[in-house]
C-alpha cells in the first residue's frame, strides 16, 4: 500500500512539473508575444509620430525662410513705394546698416550695376548670383556660399523692386546660414533633430541644424552621409525616396535603418530656392525613449510575477501534498494503531477481491480477548497501548503486503492475498503464540495477566468470492472459536456460527 | 523539456530587448609630437605656434618651409607641430591646449576636423591667443582670419576641369560615361567643400549621360586604402573615363593604379602636388591634372597676418580665398606655375 501511494505521489508530483512546465512554456510564449507586439506597437508609433515631427519641423523651417523672403519682399515694397529715382542715395543710406539678422543689403539695377560692396562684388562674380537674382519670382535664393566678411556660410535673398518710374531692379539681403536654424529652432528634440538643404541632383548637404552646433554649415554628400550608411534592406526604399526628391515631388518620408539605429526622414520642397530641397531626420529611438523605458518596467514587472506564480504554484503545491497526506492518513488509517481504518479496508479488500482472479485469499476476523477487562484493570491508556502493540503484532505476522483494519474496538480484520488456508493457519497460531506477549502496562510483577486473542477465517474462493459474505463467515468462525473458549483459531466449515 | 523552457526563455530576452552595438576599433595613429622650433629662437620676439594636418605629407611640408620663411622675414619665434593623420583631430586639441600653456601669441591652425576642434578653438581664443586658420576654416566664428582655397569653388574648377580633359579626349558628348570619385575623408570640411562644388557643377554643366559613380569611395587619408579603392573603382566600373580624387592621397592613389594598368582613356583630375601625378601630367600617354592651392602663400600670409594681429591691427574681412590654379600638361612648364611648384 505504502509502495501504491509512493508511486502516486510520484506520479502526481510528475504531473504537476509537466504542468508547472506546460505553464511556464504558455506563459513565456504569451510573453514572448506580447513583447513582440509591443515592439511593433512601438515602432509604428515612433514611425508615425516621427514622421509628423519631421514632417512639422521641415515646415517651420519652410516657415522662417518664407519669414525672410518676406522681409526681402517688404523691404522691396517699402522702396519700391517710395519711387526711388536710382540706388545711388539709398544704397549710401543703407550700406552701413546692419539688421538684426542679415549681414549685409544691396541692389542691382536694370542695367546689372550691382551696388555692393568690394567683397560682395567678388562673390557675386565668384557665384553667379546675378544668375540666382534672375529667378526672383518675386523672390530667389542662392545656393550657400563663404562669407569673405564673416567666413560662415550664407546665402543671398533676391526680391524685385521697381525705381526710377518703371524700371525693374532687384533689392539683395544677405543671410548667414545659421539665421534659418535660429528662426527655426525649437527646444523639443532639439538635440535629436538633424536638418539640411539637399540639392536633389548633386546629392550635396549643408547642415542647417544638428546635434552638435559646430555642424551647422558644414557641406557634406547624400551618398556618403545617407545612401552609404543605410542598411541593405532598406536602400531600394530609400532610392525610392531620391527619385521623388528628383522627379520634383512636394515631399516624401522614409524610414530606415543605419546599423543599429532607424531613422525617419522627410524632405520637403523650398518654393523660392530652385532645386534644393529641405531634409529632415530624426532618429526613432527619439520617440521611445519613452515608451522603452516603459517597456522595461513590463518586462521586469512581468518576469517578477512569473516568477512569484511559479514560486507560489510550488509551495502551494507542496502544501496540498502535506494536507493530502496528512488527510490521507486521516482517512485511510486508524489514528491509534496506525493500520487501516474499518471504511478503507472495505474499499481495499474489495478491489483485491475484484481482481483476485484464481489467486486465493484469506479474510480472518480477530478479536482481543476480554479486552474490556484491560481497560478496566488497567485503564484505558494501557487499554490503548495494548492496541497499538496488537496491531504492531499483526503488521509483523501478517507483513507489509497484507490489508490489517482495526474493524471495531478490539476487532481486526486482516485480508491476506495469496495466500492458501495451510499459509494462514500458520501465521494464526503464531499471532496466538506471539499475543500472550503482550502485557498492559502498569501490570505487576505478580500479575500474570497476558493478552489472548481468537482468529477466525474463512477462504476464498472456497468459501466465498464475495467480501461481505467472506467477512460475514470469517465473522462466524471467530464466533465458534469464541464458544469454543477462545486463545485459539479456526476456520469457517459449513453449519458454523451463530 | 528544458531545453525547450531555456528556449523560450531565449526568445523572450530576444523578444523583449534590443541588441548592443559593438563599438569599432580604430586604426592606433602615433600622437602627435611635441612642438619644434624653427630656425633660431630669440627673446623678446612673438611666439607663434603652427598646427598642421599631417607631419608626413609634403603638402603640409611646404607649409612649414612657409612658416619657416616668413619667420625669418617678419623676425618671429616659430614653432611647429602636427598630427600624423589628418583623422586626427585629438592630438590638434591637445597641441592648442600646449601652445596656450607655453604662452602662444598666436596660432596658425589647419584643423583637422572643423566641427570637433570648433569649441577648442573658441577656448583659445577666448584666452586672447590670435588665432589665424589656414588651409580649412572651423565651424565657429571665433577666429581672427582664415586663409585658405575656397574649396566649393576650388571643387567646380575641378569638374570644369574634368568636363574639359573628358570633351578634349575625345569623349562623344552624346554617350555615356562615367566619372568616379575618391575622398580622402568624410569629415573634412576642406574636402566635403571640394566635392560639393565638383558635384554642384558637375551637375549643372555635365551632358546628361555623364554620371557620377555613386559609390564614392573613401580611403580615410590612408594612401595604401586610396590605392586599394582606386582599384575597386576600375574593376566595379571598368569603363570608367573619369577619376577626381579630392585631396593629395586619392590623387596619387589614383595615378599609381591608372599607371599600373595602363589606363590612358581615364582622365584623372586631383588636388595638391605629388609625384605620381606629375609622372602622368607629364606624361603623353595618360591625362592628368591637379588642382593646386598656394599654401605656401596661405602660411607666409598667415605669419604676417598674425604679427599684425598681434599689433593690434584690426582685419575686415575673416575669410580669404587664397585662390587654386589649374596645373595641366599645357601649362605645366609656365613660369607661374613652375614658380608654384618651387614650393610643392
Amino acid at each position: 500500500m505504502k509502495e501504491k501511494n509512493s508511486a502516486e505521489q510520484l506520479q502526481q508530483g510528475g504531473s504537476f512539473f509537466r504542468l508547472m512546465m506546460i505553464y511556464l512554456i504558455v506563459c513565456s510564449i504569451g510573453f514572448t508575444v506580447m513583447m513582440i507586439c509591443v515592439n511593433k506597437l512601438m515602432k509604428e508609433h515612433d514611425k508615425t509620430l516621427t514622421t509628423q515631427i519631421c514632417d512639422l519641423v521641415a515646415e517651420k523651417m519652410n516657415n522662417s525662410i518664407s519669414y525672410m523672403t518676406s522681409s526681402a519682399e517688404n523691404m522691396a515694397a517699402m522702396l519700391t513705394a517710395q519711387e526711388l529715382k536710382d540706388f545711388d542715395n539709398v544704397y549710401g543710406q543703407t550700406r552701413f546698416l546692419k539688421g538684426e539678422a542679415y549681414i549685409s543689403m544691396g541692389f542691382v539695377d536694370m542695367q546689372k550695376r550691382i551696388y555692393a560692396s568690394d567683397s560682395e562684388l567678388e562673390e557675386f562674380e565668384k557665384w553667379d548670383l546675378l544668375e540666382i537674382s534672375k529667378q526672383a519670382d518675386p523672390v530667389s535664393i542662392s545656393p550657400p556660399y563663404r562669407s569673405g566678411l564673416t567666413g560662415q556660410p550664407v546665402f543671398t535673398l533676391f526680391a524685385n523692386i521697381t525705381y526710377g518710374g518703371n524700371k525693374k531692379g532687384k533689392l539683395f539681403m544677405t543671410y548667414p546660414l545659421k539665421e534659418i536654424q535660429n528662426i527655426a529652432y525649437t527646444e523639443t528634440l532639439a538635440d535629436e533633430t538633424e536638418i539640411w538643404l539637399m540639392n536633389a541632383e548633386s546629392d550635396n548637404l549643408i547642415q542647417c541644424a544638428g546635434k552638435d552646433k559646430y555642424a551647422v554649415g558644414s557641406w557634406a554628400n547624400a551618398g556618403l552621409t545617407f545612401e552609404k550608411n543605410i542598411n541593405e534592406s532598406d536602400r531600394d526604399d530609400y532610392l525610392d525616396w531620391k527619385q521623388k526628391m528628383s522627379d520634383g515631388e512636394d515631399g516624401a518620408a522614409l524610414v530606415y535603418k543605419s546599423g543599429q539605429t532607424g531613422y525617419t526622414q522627410v524632405f520637403a520642397d523650398i518654393p523660392s530656392m530652385h532645386g534644393w530641397k529641405l531634409v529632415v531626420r530624426i532618429p526613432s529611438s527619439a520617440m521611445s525613449s519613452a515608451m522603452m523605458k516603459f517597456r522595461t518596467i513590463v518586462i521586469v514587472f512581468t518576469t517578477l510575477l512569473l516568477l512569484a506564480t511559479f514560486i507560489m504554484f510550488v509551495m502551494s503545491h507542496k502544501r496540498d501534498e502535506a494536507d493530502k497526506e496528512i488527510l490521507e492518513n486521516l482517512s485511510i488509517h486508524d489514528p491509534l494503531t496506525e493500520v487501516m481504518n474499518r471504511r478503507a479496508f472495505d474499499m481495499a479488500a474489495q478491489t483485491q477481491l475484484a481482481h483476485i482472479g484464481r489467486d486465493d485469499g484469506v479474510m480472518i476476523f480477530i478479536d482481543i480477548d476480554y479486552f474490556k477487562t484491560v481497560n478496566d484493570k488497567y485503564g484505558h491508556d494501557a487499554g490503548d497501548k495494548v492496541l497499538k502493540e496488537f496491531a504492531a503484532l499483526l503488521k509483523d505476522v501478517f507483513g507489509e503486503n497484507s490489508l490489517i483494519a482495526r474493524y471495531g474496538g478490539d476487532e481486526f480484520l486482516v485480508f491476506q492475498k495469496g495466500a492458501d488456508r495451510a499459509e494462514a493457519e500458520e501465521k494464526m497460531v503464531e499471532l496466538n503464540r506471539r499475543a500472550h506477549d503482550i502485557r498492559p502496562a502498569n501490570c505487576p510483577e505478580d500479575d500474570h495477566y497476558h493478552v489472548s486473542c481468537s482468529c477466525g477465517g474463512a477462504v476464498c474462493p472456497e468459501n466465498s468470492r464475495d467480501f461481505e459474505e467472506l467477512k460475514s463467515l470469517a465473522d462466524s468462525a471467530l464466533y465458534d472459536v469464541k464458544e469454543r473458549g477462545r486463545d485459539g483459531h479456526g476456520w469457517y466449515a459449513k453449519g458454523s456460527g451463530k | 523539456m528544458k531545453r525547450l523552457v531555456a528556449a523560450v526563455l531565449c526568445l523572450n530576452i530576444t523578444a523583449g530587448l534590443t541588441g548592443c552595438q559593438q563599438p569599432q576599433k580604430k586604426p592606433a595613429v602615433e600622437p602627435a609630437p611635441p612642438f619644434k622650433a624653427v630656425g633660431d629662437t630669440v627673446s623678446g620676439r612673438k611666439d607663434i605656434y603652427l598646427i598642421v594636418k599631417n607631419l608626413g605629407s609634403s603638402y603640409w611640408q611646404v607649409i612649414i618651409d612657409g612658416a619657416e620663411d616668413a619667420a625669418e622675414e617678419f623676425g618671429c619665434n616659430m614653432y611647429y607641430s602636427g598630427s600624423n593623420a589628418e583623422s586626427d583631430w585629438r592630438s590638434q586639441e591637445r597641441l592648442l591646449d600646449e601652445a596656450v600653456e607655453a604662452g602662444a601669441d598666436a596660432v596658425l591652425l589647419a584643423p583637422n576636423d572643423a566641427v570637433e576642434l570648433a569649441p577648442k578653438i573658441d577656448e583659445v581664443h577666448d584666452a586672447g591667443v590670435k588665432v589665424v586658420l589656414i588651409d580649412t576654416t572651423a565651424n565657429t566664428e571665433n577666429y581672427d582670419i582664415c586663409y585658405m582655397t575656397d574649396n566649393l569653388m576650388a571643387g567646380q574648377l575641378a569638374a570644369k576641369e574634368m568636363l574639359k580633359q573628358l570633351k578634349n579626349s575625345g569623349n562623344s558628348l552624346a554617350d555615356p560615361l562615367k566619372v568616379g570619385i575618391q575622398v580622402g575623408a568624410q569629415t573634412s570640411l576642406s574636402i566635403n567643400e571640394r566635392l560639393a562644388g565638383f558635384l554642384q557643377y558637375w551637375t549643372r554643366n555635365a551632358p546628361v549621360d555623364w554620371v557620377i559613380v555613386p559609390d564614392i569611395k573613401c580611403n580615410d587619408g590612408d594612401y595604401e586604402k586610396a590605392v586599394t579603392c582606386a582599384a575597386e573603382l576600375f574593376d566595379e566600373e571598368p569603363d570608367i573615363k573619369g577619376v577626381f580624387g579630392t585631396n593629395n592621397g586619392s590623387g596619387k592613389g589614383f595615378a599609381k593604379e591608372i599607371k599600373k594598368r595602363g589606363l590612358n582613356d581615364v582622365v584623372l583630375v586631383s588636388f595638391d602636388y605629388s609625384q605620381e601625378v606629375a609622372e602622368l601630367i607629364q606624361s603623353d600617354e595618360y591625362t592628368a591634372s591637379t588642382i593646386l592651392q598656394r599654401q605656401y602663400h596661405m602660411v607666409h600670409t598667415g605669419v604676417e597676418t598674425a604679427l599684425s594681429l598681434t599689433a593690434g591691427k584690426h582685419f575686415n574681412e575673416k575669410f580669404v580665398d587664397t585662390g587654386v590654379v589649374v596645373v595641366n600638361r599645357n601649362n605645366m612648364q609656365t613660369a607661374e606655375i613652375q614658380e608654384i611648384l618651387s614650393h610643392s
